[in-house]
């Protein structure tokens, strides 16, 4: 039997664990001891993340579309007919009528080779992948207050903190083992405060719990900060020395009593003066958020206030204080940090920038696009209107990921040519005109980074299955095929191109990455041993800047005809739209069907009792899940996790977005509750 | 005449690459990541001899985490099962024709030693003996379990967590072990207790010695200071009273349940925890039926038609893994359902494993808080 060191493939926590191979077989998985991460943990999925690899849905040869049925094919002829499809809606139409997603599933290697492609290869900057949709108002966000957009400390620093904030994020269920650092912490006597209108798992252990109304973030964090400020509790010498823009910040704070602030959220004003108090007196304060803070249309401005919060009270720049973002996907981090992303490069370098973009262009040796691409929704909407012809999706499922999923399939349709390329057949690839085999986690070699920007390397377990490829070669080989050539050894060559050209990764190379658990990023040379965390002495762009905010009330609030306030999100026994978990035993039997959580009061109100079917409606669509009757959610609130094709909960959500990040309001729509069954 | 004899140290790696020429050896090898993990051993030198306790346990050579049990290829599309594996031809060939159904077995029938097993896991897998061999005898668990042999090392390290000196299961055997190995410094005291294990030791007779008096007096001074070095000393007995006695209130295990993560760790890691599930693979000539790890601790375990959960609420699932341990295991086995081993501490990210929550069963105990 061997054991294999590797990263695990769900959540950003960036988990280290041992694939078990017996006979060529992946056979199981068991935690590191010694990983800094999980310390010898692992949570339910990564448990069973060997056994989604193995599975026999899993797609084995390429496919092509002939009428209504999809034909297996050699690789050559698919790869031709890519190639030609792609080359030929290029020349009708233009580099900018195709779109492509990259995939924070894939390793930053892949990505950084699918982003040359986009650019390199096909000449235009429509490239993004679901960063989109879960933090590109942090990635904004955070750059524009400190000039970068990552989480700010490590998780073995969780620990020995003083102070957390944990606001929006359900830490024990989405990120188990910083959720399992914070408890630490808890017991250590560290003060817990928790702003999230349900009541999780994290909740039952803090403190203060703050349950505002969703979507009004924006005023429950101005409405701590004018505390903090009126009550001159501000770090004064922090704001002078490392901060600019405090003055009109201020005025415009003015506007936020607590009075009022209890008005438009629902928290008492007392408890915001507690919170406020608390947070700007106590040292070594972390504060944490997710999807609560992001999922908004004011989801920069949500990351904005949370930036102002820890410049105010001088929480960052030091161990155990900062602000920390909590990324979802396991290489969410890194398809960011690789720039696969419309307006970009690798290292955030931009492409507007014309220094920049002659760095790339002399080393890709080609001329690139110069003004940014699309974003998703920005995609989906151009295919709706005809103006953006094909699209190359790399281990994404938008038809069960992207708000509004019945405009998302029209979109979808109206392409001429759509290659998807993924471990199984999912809702988006029963669209796609050809699908393109690739290897799972455990079958291929290079680096993921988790959310506290450790750069890890894969460990490669067995073969890839059947025909596949890992999705590096299957670039590789479409460039070639497309006349540009693309040849490394290996994805160890391509990381030397990418510390080449991406000053945060000058220093990461695969030799490197193997003693130990990686190496965080920024790591600029090669002696550099990694950093902990950011901003140390000075921000990354200089002096932190305050961004004045302004709250603004969901785009869709609850109204007469659609009376409850739906939120999303995920359960801890799934992961996203459900291809590797729906596919594992033990975690599908967890959770077998999509229930809605409705609060007691409410369920009594309309006679709906536990497992009665419900008819969930909002002006986009319907869904009939069952009930789940619990006071976790507050009243007035319904909330629906959106792992399950059968009742999708995206076919309900609200296509609205942020103007500057483009991120849908997944976290608050109105929908209708009707009870349909008894 | 005593199965005991005395191995000079620099004969080890030649009787272990002996024993490697018939089974897979697996041993404890320090890892590129710097843990400890057993494996194929290639390198007999890099064998750690005083190696920390393992994750998962040595379980996973008897009950392993993916366990395919049998396949039916079907040339038709018409599926049937039979009542019964057959477990008898070895690795994947055909076993029995039904009708145009091939039923083909999936027995593991590769031998094993496993090099390096604390005693704790000895004692885990004595009882795992008596939870598949008897009455009902599981055939992937006899057959894996018969070609399987077992060489354990008295413990004279053990891990802050370890606790198995207060229950009787470690550092050292008296008996029940294949081949038990205590460090003498530049040599060890072999003992062997099982017919396989003295087997292979006779099989090599011209590398062992018979031990002298001294030897005898060293291995006795090993034992002493084995047991010298725990930093823990748990008794069971006492919270198995307080639960017996209905004393611990429902609000202890209210706050016990908050905690758990349901990561099914403490189950997955536990040496004598046994859940499984079994589920059936659909391929496009068959289907394949595989046996994988489980857990009580979810709700789902019990499920029952119609969806209904009897166990819905986290606390009755929380308290149940404790009762069957400290309750219905010395019922039924007249033994605790808990070696000591200390991997539910190493993995539960709750910090509510068996340890902990025993010291503060004992601590309300001694307060008098619940009399
Ligand atoms: S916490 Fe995240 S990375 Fe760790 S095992 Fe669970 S899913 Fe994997
Ligand atoms: S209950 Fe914990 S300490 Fe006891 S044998 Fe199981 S894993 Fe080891």
């Amino acid at each position: 039997m061997k054991k294999i060191m590797t990263v695990c493939p769900y959540c950003g926590c960036g988990c280290g664990l041992y694939l078990h191979v017996e006979n060529g077989r992946i056979t199981g998985t068991s935690p590191s001891r010694a990983h800094p991460v999980n310390r010898g943990s692992l949570c339910v999925k990564g448990w069973n993340a060997h056994e989604f690899a193995t599975h026999p849905d899993r797609l084995k040869y390429p496919l092509i579309r002939k009428g209504k049925s999809l034909k297996r094919a050699t690789w050559d002829e698919a790869l031709n007919l890519v190639a030609a499809r792609l080359g030929e809606i290029r020349t009708k139409h233009g580099p900018d009528s195709i779109g492509i997603l990259s995939s924070a599933k894939c390793t930053n290697e892949e990505n950084y080779l699918m982003m040359k492609f986009a650019r390199a290869v096909l000449g235009t900057n429509n490239i993004d992948h679901c960063a989109r949709l879960c933090h590109s108002s942090t990635v904004g966000g955070l750059a524009a207050a400190f000039g970068s957009g990552a989480m700010t400390n490590s998780i073995s620093e969780i620990t020995d903190a003083s102070l957390l904030f944990v606001i929006g994020s359900n830490t024990t269920e989405q990120h188990p083992m910083i959720g399992m650092h914070m408890l630490e912490a808890v017991d250590r006597g560290a003060t817990l405060i928790v702003a999230d209108p349900r009541r999780t798992q994290i909740a039952e252990f803090a403190h203060i719990h703050l349950r505002h109304r969703s979507g009004t973030d924006v005023a429950l964090l101005m409405g701590i900060m004018n505390v903090i400020v009126s009550e001159g509790l501000v770090d004064a010498d922090f704001v002078r020395r490392r901060t600019e823009n405090f003055d009109p910040f201020e005025e415009e704070l003015k506007r936020y009593s607590p009075a009022t602030v209890e008005g438009i959220t629902g928290v008492k004003a007392n408890d915001i003066r507690r919170v406020a108090r608390i947070y700007a007196m106590e040292k070594r304060s972390m504060l944490f958020y997710a999807m609560g803070i992001t999922q908004h249309i004011t989801g920069v401005d949500n990351v904005r206030a949370c930036a102002n919060l820890v410049m105010l009270s001088g929480h960052i720049g030091l161990p155990m204080s900062g602000i920390n973002p909590l990324r979802g996907q396991n290489n969410v981090q890194g398809a960011c940090d690789m720039g696969a992303l419309p307006n970009v490069y690798s290292g955030y370098q931009k492409v507007t920038d014309a220094r920049a973009r002659r760095k790339f262009e002399r080393a890709w040796r080609k001329k690139l696009p110069v003004n940014p691409g699309l974003t998703i929704m920005e995609m989906m909407d151009a295919a709706r209107v005809g103006s953006l012809k094909a699209m190359y999706i790399m281990g994404e499922n938008p038809l069960m990921s992207d708000p509004d999923l019945h405009h998302v399939r029209e979109s979808v349709e109206r392409l001429e040519f759509l290659v998807v390329q993924d471990i199984f057949p999912n809702e988006t690839s029963g669209l796609a005109d050809v699908i393109l085999p690739a290897a799972s986690f455990a079958e291929k070699e290079g680096t993921f980074t988790n959310t506290e920007r450790r750069v890890q390397l894969l460990g490669r377990a067995v073969g890839a299955v059947g025909e596949s490829m890992p999705d590096d070669g299957i670039i590789c080989a479409l460039a070639e095929k497309m006349g540009y050539s693309m040849s490394y050894r290996g994805p160890y060559e391509v990381m030397e191109e990418i510390a080449l050209l991406t000053p945060s990764y000058g220093g990461i190379l695969h030799h490197r990455l193997s003693d130990g658990f990686g190496l965080q990023w920024p790591c600029p040379d090669s002696s550099h041993p990694g950093t902990p965390y950011l901003h140390r002495k000075k921000f990354a762009k200089g002096l932190g800047t305050f961004i004045t905010v302004e709250f603004q009330p969901p785009d869709e609030p609850p109204d007469e005809a659609y009376p409850f306030l739906l939120t999303t999100g995920r359960l801890s026994f799934h992961y996203h739209t459900g291809t590797m978990c729906r596919r594992t035993a033990v975690l599908e039997r967890e959770e077998p069907e999509c229930l809605v959580e409705i609060n007691p009061a409410d369920a009594e109100r309309l006679g709906i009792r536990k497992r009665t079917r419900v008819r969930v409606s909002s002006r986009r669509g319907s869904i009939e899940p069952r009930a789940l009757v619990t006071g976790r959610t507050p009243e007035g609130t319904v909330f629906i996790p959106f792992h399950f094709m059968e009742a999708a909960a995206n076919i309900l959500t609200n296509p609205a977005t942020d103007p500057g990040a483009k991120i849908p309001e997944y976290k608050v729509c109105a929908v209708k509750i009707e009870k349909i069954g008894t | 005449m005593k199965n005991e004899w005395i191995l000079e140290k620099n004969h080890l790696s030649y009787w272990l690459r002996q024993l490697r020429k018939e089974r897979d050896l697996i041993g404890p090898l320090r890892d590129e990541g710097k843990d400890i993990v057993f494996r194929s051993v290639e390198q007999i030198h890099e064998v750690i001899l005083d190696s920390p306790a393992s994750l998962p346990s040595p379980k996973e050579f008897l009950i392993p985490q993916y366990d395919p049990m049998l396949r039916l290829k079907v040339a038709g599309h018409e599926l049937a099962f039979p009542s019964r594996p057959q477990p008898v031809s070895p690795d994947v060939h055909m076993k029995e024709s039904f009708g145009k159904k091939r039923v083909l077995d999936l027995m593991d029938k590769k031998k094993r030693v496993i090099f390096g097993v604390r005693s704790c896991d000895i004692s885990a897998i004595r009882l795992l003996d008596r939870f598949y061999l008897k009455g009902y005898r599981d055939p992937y668990y006899e057959q894996r379990r018969k070609n399987t042999l077992f060489i354990s090392v008295v413990c004279n390290n053990p891990d802050p967590t370890c606790f198995c000196i207060g229950l009787g299961t470690g550092p050292y055997l008296e008996e029940g072990f294949d081949i038990q190995l205590t460090d003498l410094g530049n040599r060890y005291f072999v003992q062997a207790a099982s017919a396989e294990g003295i087997k292979t030791v006779r099989g090599m007779s011209f590398l062992f010695s018979r031990p002298r008096k001294t030897d005898l007096d060293d291995q006795y001074e090993v034992f002493l200071s084995a047991k010298a070095r725990f930093h823990k000393r748990i008794s069971l007995e006492s919270p198995r009273r307080m639960i017996l006695a209905g004393r611990l209130k429902d609000d202890f295990w209210q706050k016990v349940a908050a905690r758990c993560f349901e990561c099914g760790g403490c189950v997955y890691d536990c040496p004598l925890c046994t859940c499984f599930t079994v589920t059936d693979r659909r391929y496009p000539d068959g289907v394949e039926r595989i046996r994988l790890w489980d857990t009580c601790l979810f709700k789902g375990f019990t499920r029952m038609a119609g969806g209904i959960l009897p166990n819905e609420k986290r606390v009755l699932r929380t308290m149940r893994w404790y009762y069957h341990k400290l309750i219905h295991y010395p019922e039924t086995l007249n033994k605790f359902g808990c070696v000591g081993c200390g991997r539910c501490a190493i993995t539960c990210p709750g910090k509510i494993d068996m340890a902990t929550i025993a010291t503060e069963i004992k601590g309300l105990a001694l307060n008098g808080e619940e009399e």
